[in-house]
């Protein structure tokens, strides 16, 4: 469940800081974009490289 | 700074999978800034007892190690984990204080951090939620 350990990572970040989430669970393809936008944080940008999703998220 | 969504879910039920789909969903919206309340109401209310071991129901009951061996596979923690991850991401918990009286529940045999509410005190709670969901 790869969202809740991104919001649990991110409470120890800054912001301006971009995380990098790799994450094998093909329901993140969704969740990943969609957290992003309910919590106003950015996706930089998405990359699949065979069974891991990698997301860049830059923090409000 | 923008209200958070509510999230409420009212849980009947407590067998292993109802106890999950809550925990699996409410982790989930508190952790996109949702506020999320879960209403326990009778036999949901067990899920809120102290050592609680969830299982599956009737005929499934035996299958329920199997369940949790093929979740500790997929990387989905167990029920003691998940209630443990929702007091961290806030998550709110309530007794529905008539079933306690139902079903012979007393405030001693509850974990703690739970709230014990009545119907009027939920509806307050639910009638501006965004979501609402009944697990049962």
């Amino acid at each position: 469940m790869p969202i809740v350990k991104l919001a649990k990572m991110i409470k120890e970040m800054q912001s301006g800081q971009v995380l990098e989430l790799f994450a094998d669970d093909i329901g993140s393809k969704d969740d990943v974009p969609a957290w992003c936008r309910r919590t106003g944080n950015e996706l930089l940008g998405m990359e699949e490289d065979g069974a891991t999703f990698k997301f860049y998220i830059k923090l409000k | 700074m923008t209200m958070a969504d509510k999230m409420v879910m009212v849980v009947s039920e407590g067998s292993f999978d109802k106890a999950m789909m809550p925990l699996i969903m409410g982790n989930t919206a508190a952790s996109m800034g949702m506020e999320v309340h879960v209403f326990f109401t009778f036999f949901g209310l067990k899920l809120l007892k102290k050592g609680v071991k969830p299982k599956l129901n009737g005929m499934m009951r035996p299958f329920t190690g199997m369940i949790e061996r093929k979740m500790k596979k997929l990387k989905i923690p167990g029920f003691a984990e998940m209630m443990a991850q929702a007091r961290d991401l806030d998550v709110k918990l309530y007794a529905c204080s008539t079933s306690m009286a139902l079903m012979g529940v007393g405030k001693e045999e509850l974990i703690d951090g739970v709230k014990i509410l009545g119907a009027s005190a939920f509806l307050d709670i639910a009638a501006d939620s965004k979501v609402n969901l009944f697990i049962g």
